[in-house]
């Protein structure tokens, strides 16, 4: 009997597997797996509690720079608890005019260099609140995908080439011209050096000199006590240790021009203009399955890269 | 059909010169050609429909990248493996490693040659065709053992020797239900067995349902049977809930294992080519082949308007339980049923036998195939050895007598 009924339980239970298979097959799946690309949920909105500035009612999310406005302080970089801010500034010179800031403050630092490595971002949100012009700000773009994998940004040995599209460049500074203030600061700095240096050596002349003269009376002195009394006199310490051919300048602590690290960002010049990420704030599409734009497309620098392509196609077809 | 073709290619006065036999020979190829086409491109089909129906069961979507719905995958897919590495691996025996997919696939091809389309769509109308698709058949694991001792691997001669032992087992019960249906047509030729079904009449012979002449309405024992046949066939052609000679979680891909590649493709292809085989078979020997449900174009009339009502049902009933409309059963009924009415010429197109219906009820016993595949869990291989000695064996047996005293009753045959 027991064979018969293991027959009907396989007969029974077979038949509710095939019914409940069957449910979910004319169940309708409409949201029930998020074609990506195509369509993204809302993103949630919530003020993250900084200000009344409208764009600060968002998740804290990708960083961006209104690179105008930024007047490199340096307060952002300070305030990044993993240092993953890096800013290079160059004073600009006393009669240059950078710009002014929305806040007509005075630029005074050309910022050649403004990177933010997104890889190690935490979304903290401690960078934004010390910024005196409110130039750097969380957005609401949270896709980081990208299908190029071009260096978008200067990747030092230490960096990983797979994380390269997560280094963000805000800065507008061409690498040419970045290069070239490099190259003027390490004039200017060299240029300082060797004044400093001149300056030093003169100093530790005239003090060699001085010395020399004190060692000459401390001789005297000593000379008129030995024959006065027997008591030994301390040796002067400066005798050994002063330098007397200090006059030239020494080759060490002076960058010439020859040590100046000016072919390295040579290499740099070579990166074409496209490749630096200007990032801009994509616009985030809600759940629709007509939208096809990526939205991480509309974040590619658009400006400087299409008009290239485009004539580059031209001419080939031409 | 070939000599169809032959002398439509005779008819031309260019190609009249080359004689009868070259003309013959070369319409062989032409069919050759077009069976084997029909199979890949049948695979290609089957492969996306079989994603889209386990992702449905499983609420997902399917592949949806490829293509508007992913329509294209397969073809992506099947581009690839051809692009990819042939690897042999070097322990392994060469020339079975190479020969065992081409048996498979041979094996699983030849048999469509006996396949009646429609009454006049056949390659070979034999006499035996039914004992020849059988018989053809079963090489196929042939090919599985070569392959699976070809590998040199144990997953892979463990799965050859599973295969082995289930076709063993399941080719008899499977036999024995077919020898049923042979007994009530008295013939192993598949264009006869398939003209037996013509017309309609009563559900068993005596219950006032009426029903296509079928033979799974023929007698509660011939029902049985196509379920019986259904099973034993969904094992010989390995597929879930039968699938132990490739089963995934045991034997990583069982006789599959070491190939890759266009070898693989072509494991692929026999498999989804034996599923059709199998869906036919049944179409053709339980649901009437090629013949039209519906007698004459006023049964088609009734029997849209039937399966409309049915829709209706399903609509209000789908309605009930997840609160949704789901339209297009519906929808594409009522469009039908209105068309029969409307329209007579269409209505005795649908009443009248042809391809059409046999490729929709081949493609609903695809449809349950993979129903199977996605609802059960596999076997093991002991009680793939119970359900085939125990079970369906001593059930086929007894459907073969009771079909004989079935027909002594109604009539059928007198002794
Ligand atoms: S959000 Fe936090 S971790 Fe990210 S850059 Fe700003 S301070 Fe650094
Ligand atoms: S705190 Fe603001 S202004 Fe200062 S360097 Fe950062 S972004 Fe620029």
């Amino acid at each position: 009997m027991s064979y018969f009924s293991n027959i009907s339980s396989a007969i029974t239970t077979l038949v509710d597997g095939m019914k409940v298979t069957m449910g979910y097959f004319v169940r309708p799946r409409e949201h029930v797996t998020l074609q990506y690309p195509d369509e993204v949920w809302p993103i949630p909105t919530r003020n993250i509690g900084v200000g009344e500035i409208e764009s600060y009612n968002t998740i804290r999310s990708k960083l961006v720079v209104d690179f105008e406005d930024c007047i490199g302080c340096k307060a952002c970089e300070r305030a990044c608890p993993v240092d993953c801010i890096h800013i290079e500034t160059f004073k600009a010179g006393p009669d240059e005019d950078i710009g002014t800031t929305k806040n007509d403050t005075k630029i005074k630092l050309r910022v050649t260099s403004f990177i933010i490595d997104m890889s190690e971002c935490m979304f903290c949100d401690l960078c934004t609140p010390p910024c005196p012009e409110d130039c750097i700000r969380m957005t609401p773009d949270y896709q980081f995908i990208s299908n190029d994998n071009v260096k978008l940004a200067v990747t030092p040995e230490e960096r990983w080439r797979d994380r390269d599209h997560l280094i963000y460049e805000f800065s507008k500074v061409s690498p040419i011209e970045r290069a070239q203030r490099q190259a003027d600061a390490e004039k200017v700095a060299a240029a300082k050096a060797a004044a400093m240096e001149a300056k030093k050596a003169a100093a530790e002349k005239a003090a060699a000199a001085k010395a020399e003269q004190e060692a000459r009376e401390a001789e005297k002195a000593r000379a008129e006590a030995a024959t006065a009394t027997d008591s030994e006199a301390p040796p002067s310490p400066f005798i050994s240790e002063t330098p007397v051919d200090s006059a030239e300048p020494t080759p060490i602590n002076i960058p010439t021009m020859e040590s100046a690290p000016e072919p390295e960002p040579m290499d740099r010049i070579e990166v074409p203009m496209e490749t630096i990420k200007t990032p801009e704030i994509p616009e985030v599409k809600p759940v629709s399955t007509e939208t096809t734009a990526e939205p991480e497309t509309s974040s590619e620098p658009d400006s400087s890269s299409e008009p290239e392509n485009s004539s580059k196609g031209e001419t080939e077809n031409g | 059909m070939i000599q169809l073709l032959a002398n439509w290619i005779l008819s031309f006065d260019i190609l009249s010169g080359m004689g009868i036999s070259v003309a013959w020979g070369l319409s062989l190829f032409i069919v050759a050609a077009l069976i084997f086409v029909f199979v890949a491109a049948n695979a290609i089909v089957l492969v996306y429909i079989e994603r889209k129906v386990s992702a449905f069961m499983q609420v997902r979507l399917g592949p949806m990248r490829v293509g508007k719905f992913g329509t294209l995958q397969t073809v992506a897919d099947a581009l690839k493996l051809l692009q990819k590495e042939d690897i042999i691996p070097r322990s392994a025996d060469k020339v079975l490693f190479i020969i065992g997919p081409w048996v498979i696939l041979v094996a699983s091809v030849v048999t469509f040659a006996a396949i009646p389309f429609s009454d006049t769509l056949l390659a070979a109308n034999m006499n035996i065709g039914l004992f020849y698709i059988v018989s053809i058949s079963s090489i196929v694991v042939l090919g599985i053992v070569m392959a699976g001792w070809a590998s040199n691997n144990k997953w892979s001669l463990y799965g050859a020797m599973r295969s082995a032992a289930q076709i063993i087992s399941y080719e008899i019960p499977v036999g024995i239900t077919l020898i049923a249906v042979v007994a009530v047509v008295g013939s192993l030729n598949l264009q006869t067995i398939i003209q037996e079904q013509a017309g309609t009449g009563n559900l068993f012979h005596w219950i006032p349902i009426p029903l296509p002449n079928w033979f799974i309405f023929h007698s509660p024992f011939l029902f049985v049977a196509a379920f019986v046949y259904l099973i034993g066939a969904t094992a010989e052609i390995n597929r879930t809930p039968f699938d132990i000679p490739e089963s995934e979680s045991e034997l990583v891909a069982g006789f599959m294992t070491e190939f890759s590649g266009l070898r693989w493709a072509l494991f692929f292809l026999s498999e989804y080519a034996n599923a059709t085989l199998v869906a036919f078979l049944v179409s053709i020997v339980f649901l009437g082949g090629w013949q039209s449900p519906f007698a004459d174009y006023e049964g088609t009339q009734i029997g849209f308007s039937i399966i409309t009502l049915v829709a209706i049902m399903w609509t209000l009933f789908v309605r009930a339980k997840t609160g949704r409309l789901s339209v297009y059963p519906l929808g594409l009924s009522l469009v039908i049923t209105i068309a029969a009415w409307l329209f007579p010429g269409f209505a005795i197109w649908m009443a009248s036998p042809g391809i059409f219906w046999m490729l929709m009820k081949a493609g609903g016993i695809i449809f349950m195939l993979m129903w199977f595949r996605w609802t059960f869990p596999r076997l093991r291989v002991d009680q793939l050895m119970y359900v085939s000695w125990k079970v369906i064996l001593p059930l086929s047996l007894i459907n073969l007598m009771g079909v004989a005293i079935w027909m002594w009753l109604t009539g059928e045959i007198q002794f």
